[in-house]
């Protein structure tokens, strides 16, 4: 044996070990954010008062079944147009190609709840498209002919892959850019038409994220199935929770529907075991962009705009409109203050989302202990729990902490406090990070897939500790994903609002919430204003984004 | 080689300490005024703040709000103690109810809030307190259903009106509380088979709000509309032209009129039990049973004044006297997981 042999494994020891600021950092982290699912399990182990031999005889096979179609039909559709849009936008230079780029990302800022209040306005028999078809055909009333029901499963599964696909279209649209010249040219030699191929298996990871985080999105969705009438799980929480006064019960959903989120993970995960493609090609061999013919850019450019006419020009036009007829309430004072809200709470949330997320996926991709790998999995699908279901999650764990500190206050004999988690911001912000997590950890995970660990090994055997390996490294590595995790967070953290209702401190309001109260009560013309600002802010962090990635 | 990392465990710990540290002064500071009541509400922040508005300018008290539809009661369970809640306020007898099963209520003693409210409209311990009542009634498409031809709720759900009944979700706590009153007039079976009736009738899937179903009428969609007395007076009332033409041809009706009266539901609310201001949230529940307040809730909400000593708005008072049903309102609570059960079951 060689002592040099000796020293490496020493120093591969020290470099990958357990007990490490990283691992330990990553345990409590993750464990912080299983804390409110552990509540929730807590929640449900309440008295069910035998509701579910009611439930199943009655409504949870139709919940189960409308859940499935919904989570498949949004599945399938917004696949559709995220892998179509990410892999033309990657591969083919065409007319309005660059700002078809970044428009394709522009559905993301809108909230699924306000495009399908404003689908219901414009398709619903008083709206405009009915209205000029009535003009033309002399029809009279709503008995004179068919038109599709936009408050239904189809029209659900429409309006939320159209804001939806974007985290498909961006995550599928990064993996191809990265997939290497030299994979592409020799699936050209072998099959020409089997280029593709390779590129969906190497995007795989990245897809199957954005997937994730769509059908999550889905799953805990309230307020469209709510307007559409759509008997979801989610929906049937709700009436167990408020309607049946059992919160265990709906608790316990919302735990089923969580384990099944995390089945589908693993089983994915594991049909992937095998499979892990690295990119150890040397940089600037990415693929050229190949010039599409007239007829080629045509059909290009109806696939590309089809998903942005659907999620962003429809329901902005609409809100514009209502705004120019000077329908909207424009109070400058809540508004401006919502609007700083929104921001400063969406910013902290991604900053801080990004940071952990960041930290435990290096953790856990390179430290490889899979106790950790499962905690800060499940620790990262605080996105299947519906948002005020987790929210109770969060504050009975709050509760319980406050609960614990204030006893240790009176056991050292400290006046006694108001609580530290509970009233302030930071339990709002807590929340956000714990449901957000998901898309933070999605976006790196996705990044850090294609890395090769080699990289890492060479920085062990050159001496490096494995700090040092991450600061060094991961700034040029990582920064894409970060980018592009920490504005989807900052995005979808504008939106949030069924947690910002429960956590919020006194007299808090941001956008979201401000829209909420007036769309609520299908008041959807006075909340225009706050709507379409919500929409625009999304709109800087998004280009910036876009030209991020492009470089 | 001596290279100073920061170890990342440190820097993630300040950053989320200070971050918290800078969030919590940023939204935080204003909850330290000397004379402040905390309300969490159920209500919608455009409904309750002229209310609040008035009683800031007559007493000087600042009034800080939560709102949220949901999840307000487990809030206050998991604050235990440390709630800085005062009063709590919402619609809907059953919410209130949560309330008390969980025993997050004081009861209180107040001569005010006696002689102002009714006793059927009071918790049995004078734990809660209704401010306003509302009628869940029927919109009748005038041209196309006659005068007289529906008097009942029970009316519903006769064959004759087959494909011609919109309504909202069964589940929703309006018509919750319906199925509920007839299940205690009427007994569970009865009550099981007017919503399978009911659900018979109905021209389209429920869906919507209590406004959407006006609007259905309005594009001859149905005839025939369950729908909650406010409503009608938001949309005769409504600076939109257009919600104004939704009513042109829809006239209410007050269901069970000569019989037990038209169901209502109430909006009311309570002192916080582990209030640290017990005497302000009193003096706020006494300000909402007063003439001015009583007043707002007819003229903003065309809600009825639960202290019968006030007038009514010209708007409630075009719409006609009329008889309202005296069930003691705990009972509905009592039977709305029941009304749940039969709504599942149904599928309204």
């Amino acid at each position: 044996m060689l002592v040099g042999n000796n020293t490496f494994w020493h120093a591969k020891r020290s470099f990958y070990g357990y007990f490490n600021g990283w691992s330990i950092t990553t345990l409590a982290v993750a464990l912080v954010f299983v804390g409110p699912f552990v509540a929730l399990f807590v929640v449900a182990t309440g008295d069910t008062e035998g509701i579910w031999s009611h439930l199943m005889q009655t409504v949870a096979p139709r919940y189960a079944l409308n859940t499935l179609i919904l989570m498949f039909g949004v599945g399938i559709l917004s696949l559709t147009f995220g892998i179509s849009t990410g892999w033309i936008i990657a591969r083919f230079d065409f007319w309005f190609s660059k700002i078809l780029e970044w428009g394709l990302l522009l559905p993301c800022t809108v909230p699924a709840y306000i495009i399908a209040y404003t689908y219901t306005d414009f398709l619903e028999y008083a709206g405009p498209v009915q209205g000029v078809l009535r003009d033309i055909f002399g029809w009279t009333s709503a008995r004179d002919y068919w038109f599709p029901e936009i408050r239904s499963m189809g029209g659900a599964i429409l309006v939320m892959s159209s804001v939806l696909y974007p985290y498909i279209y961006l995550l599928a649209r990064t993996a191809f850019r990265q997939t290497s010249r030299s994979y592409l040219e020799i699936a050209k030699i072998r099959k020409p038409s089997s280029a593709i191929l390779i590129d969906l298996s190497l995007a795989r990871p990245a897809i199957i994220a954005g997937l994730a985080l769509v059908l999550m999105e889905v799953l805990s969705d309230f307020g469209t199935v709510e307007f559409f009438a759509v008997e979801t799980l989610t929906l049937g929480i709700f009436n167990i929770w408020l309607g049946m006064n059992n919160i265990a019960a709906a608790a316990q959903i919302a735990g089923i529907a969580f384990i099944f989120i995390l089945s589908l993970l693993m089983i994915e995960r594991g049909a992937r075991k095998r499979q892990r493609f690295y990119d150890n090609t040397k940089k600037n061999v990415s693929v050229r962009l190949q010039v599409a013919s007239t007829g080629r850019s045509v059909l290009y450019i109806v696939i590309c705009v089809l998903p942005i006419i659907l999620g962003f020009i429809i329901p902005v036009s609409i809100l514009l409109n209502f705004i120019f007829r000077g329908l909207s309430t424009s109070n400058s004072e809540i508004l401006i203050t919502a609007a700083f809200n929104s921001v400063t709470l969406s910013f902290i949330v991604s900053l801080i989302v990004i940071c952990l997320a960041t930290i435990m996926v290096v953790t856990t991709t390179y430290k490889k202990q899979p106790f950790l790998l499962w905690l800060s999995t499940i620790s990262s699908l605080g996105y299947a729990f519906p948002g005020a279901i987790l929210a109770i999650g969060v504050v009975t764990f709050a509760g319980g902490v406050d609960g614990i500190i204030e006893k240790i206050y009176v056991y050292f004999s400290v006046a006694a406090n108001n609580g530290f988690l509970i009233g302030g911001a930071g339990l709002l912000i807590l929340a956000c990070v714990v449901r957000f997590q998901a898309v933070g950890y999605g976006a790196i995970v996705a990044g850090v897939s294609r890395l090769s660990p080699n990289m890492f090994a060479a920085s062990a055997l050159l001496g490096y500790s494995f700090s040092r390996t991450v600061f060094k490294l991961s700034p040029p590595l990582l920064s894409r994903s970060m980018l592009a995790g920490g504005i989807l967070v900052f995005v979808d953290a504008m939106k949030e609002l069924p947690m910002t209702l429960l956590l919020r401190p006194f007299n808090y309001e941001t956008l979201a919430t401000f829209v909420y109260q007036l769309a609520k009560d299908e008041l959807l013309e006075e909340s225009a204003l706050a709507a379409i600002i919500i929409i625009f802010v999304g709109l800087g962090p998004i280009i910036i984004l876009n030209k991020y990635q492009r470089k | 080689m001596v290279t100073k990392v920061f170890s990342p465990s440190k820097i993630t710990f300040w950053f989320i300490i200070s971050s918290i540290l800078i969030s919590g002064f940023l939204f935080y500071s204003s909850a330290t005024i000397a004379e402040t009541i905390n309300i969490y509400s159920h209500r919608q922040p455009f409904l309750i703040n002229p209310f609040v508005k008035a009683f800031e300018k007559e007493t000087g008290i600042k009034a800080n709000i939560i709102y949220s539809t949901k999840g307000l009661a487990q809030r206050m369970l998991a604050e235990g103690k440390r709630s800085p809640a005062d009063v709590v306020l919402t619609v809907d007898i059953s919410r209130l109810n949560v309330y008390v099963d969980k025993q997050l209520l004081l009861p209180i003693s107040s001569e005010k809030l006696f002689k102002n409210i009714p006793a059927h409209l009071r918790g049995p311990k004078n734990d809660w307190f209704g401010f306003s009542k509302r009628a869940r009634i029927l919109a009748i498409n005038t041209k196309r259903v006659g005068v007289d031809k529906i008097k009942k709720i029970e009316d519903l759900a006769r064959p004759i009106w087959r494909g011609r009944i919109c309504t909202r979700p069964g589940s929703h706590v309006y018509n919750r509380a319906l199925l509920a009153s007839i299940i205690a007039h009427n007994g569970a079976p009865v009550a099981e088979k007017w919503a399978q009736g009911l659900v018979y009738n109905l021209a389209q899937r429920p869906q919507g709000n209590d406004r959407s179903q006006i609007k259905a009428i309005f594009q001859g969609v149905c005839d025939i509309a369950i729908i909650n007395s406010y409503y009608f007076g938001k949309l005769r009332n409504s600076k939109i032209a257009e919600q104004r033409e939704w009513t042109k041809d829809v006239r209410i009706v007050f269901t069970n009129q000569g019989g037990r009266g038209n169901h209502i539901n109430i909006s009311g609310g309570g002192v916080a039990k582990y209030s640290k201001n017990k005497k302000l949230a009193i003096k706020f529940l006494e300000f909402l049973s007063e003439d001015k307040a009583q007043r707002l809730f007819t003229k903003i909400n065309f809600e009825f004044p639960a202290n019968p000593s006030i007038p009514y708005s010209k708007e409630l008072l075009s719409w006609g006297a009329f008889s309202e049903d005296k069930l003691p309102i705990n009972k509905i609570a009592e039977l709305a997981p029941m009304a749940q059960r039969i709504i599942d079951r149904v599928g309204w």
